[in-house]
């Protein structure tokens, strides 16, 4: 899978991970808080913020993959610096960054548009909530609350991460620091 | 023969496997006794820091009190023996038994993160995930890169706060500089990538091909390192057994 990256694009995805990892973190900790207070619903609402690096690396990068190892990097590096989730978040990385990856997979890494980006949070809500109903064992909740959890992550998902994620892009892109990347290439194309 | 010893990866499997393991336990006594075990493990098998310990806890004490009342609040509609009426929800008897369940999960899930944090050297667990793990070196190494880059990044981002005060931007109190965070993240994001470009070439003149290479540092597999994991899983054994 790698063979074909160029280094300095996964230099890039190391990068956007760090960075994403330290925000990542600090949303743990607002989370927490929040969480003592009105249950785990609280992070329903925010959680699109822990699907971002995905979009914003498949989004620049353009290749098979970057979704996937942006979320895991990130995972990774969020744990080495102090998140007590500890060697779980690796996982719930694993499974976010599937869900991601799966959109891209879809339109065989072809399509990039703000709806394909918006699956591609919906794929890693989508994901990581059956991770959550298995380990924060769910089932004991009432259906409903469990049907809003999940409206409430999915809908973060697509706007958070999905155009969220669009948007902080494209106002990279418009700084030139992207010029050596597909994301620049491909504005190009479309004038 | 201690945790900070013991090969990472094979630290990191146990660990996750425990962790699943607890995933499928419905009675309160088998997170409970993973968690006073874990403790007593760790007091025995390693030296860590308590305060730090407390402070990582302190987090997810919070979490899991809402885990317990949001299980009593919104618990699925159980029969039984109501207990008392909380908010208007009948609590049965199980429903109170899931709420402590789960919120003490939340509990051993933290103690046994914690035992892998705390005694886990981020740079031998990606060499040896390299090296055990078949993880490719190339990204191996764009971890490591990354690990060097923080202190980069915090440069930058004093350098911006300070480039932005010249320019008349009130920057005196903390709130001010939290208040202007969302104005940073563009530049300094560009910043980053710029300088990721230039980390890639110089790695890249410096004859990094990103093939299997040889490494200064060995992390190798002992027979301490089966003997803690055989530890860990006797440990949750004990506890399902106890649970029953």
């Amino acid at each position: 899978m790698l063979k074909s990256w160029k280094l300095k694009e996964i230099v890039l995805l190391a990068i956007l991970s760090v960075v994403f990892a330290v925000v990542y973190l600090a949303f743990v900790h607002v989370g927490n808080l929040w969480a003592g207070l009105i249950g785990p619903i609280a992070y329903e609402w925010i959680f699109g913020i822990w699907f971002i690096v995905s979009i914003i690396a498949a989004y620049i990068i353009r290749r098979p993959g970057a979704a996937f190892l942006s979320e895991v990097l990130a995972a990774t590096i969020e744990m080495m610096i102090g998140n007590a989730i500890g060697p779980r978040i690796i996982l719930v990385g694993i499974i976010q960054g599937l869900g991601a990856e799966a959109a891209f997979a879809v339109t065989s890494y072809k399509r990039y548009d703000l709806w394909v980006l918006m699956l591609a949070g919906f794929g890693a809500a989508a994901t990581s909530f059956a991770y959550t109903y298995v380990m924060g064992g769910l089932a004991a909740l009432s259906p409903t609350y469990v049907a809003t959890m999940f409206a409430l992550r999915a809908t973060s998902g697509m706007i958070i991460a999905g155009l969220g994620g669009k948007i902080l892009s494209d106002l990279l892109l418009r700084t030139g620091a992207l010029e050596g990347y597909a994301i620049a290439r491909q504005g190009r194309v479309h004038g | 023969m201690t945790f900070q010893e013991m090969n990472p990866t094979i630290k990191f499997m146990t660990v996750t496997l425990l962790m699943f393991g607890l995933a499928f336990m419905y009675n309160p006594w088998t997170p409970l006794a993973v968690f006073i075990g874990t403790l007593i493990l760790q007091i025995l098998f390693s030296n860590v820091n308590w305060k730090r310990w407390g402070l990582f806890m302190v987090p997810f004490l919070f979490t899991a009190l809402g885990t317990l009342w949001t299980t009593l609040v919104f618990g699925k509609e159980t029969s039984g023996e109501v207990m008392f009426t909380l908010f208007g929800n009948d609590v049965t008897v199980e429903n109170v038994i899931l709420a402590a369940t789960l919120s003490l999960r939340v509990l051993a899930f933290t103690a046994l993160s914690l035992l892998f944090t705390l005694t886990t050297d981020p740079k031998r667990f990606v060499y040896s995930l390299m090296q055990q793990g078949k993880l490719s070196p190339k990204i191996a190494y764009s971890v490591f890169v990354g690990f060097r880059f923080f202190p980069i990044l915090k440069h930058e981002l004093m350098q911006l706060y300070e480039t932005h005060a010249l320019r008349g931007v009130r920057l005196e109190t903390r709130l001010d500089h939290i208040r202007h965070v969302p104005n940073l993240i563009i530049p300094l994001l560009a910043g980053s990538i710029r300088q990721a470009e230039r980390i890639a070439f110089s790695m890249e003149a410096r004859g990094f091909t990103g093939e299997p290479r040889a490494t200064y540092e060995v992390v190798a597999i002992t027979r301490n390192d089966f003997l803690l994991a055989s530890l860990l899983i006797v440990l949750f054994g004990v506890s399902v057994w106890i649970g029953i």
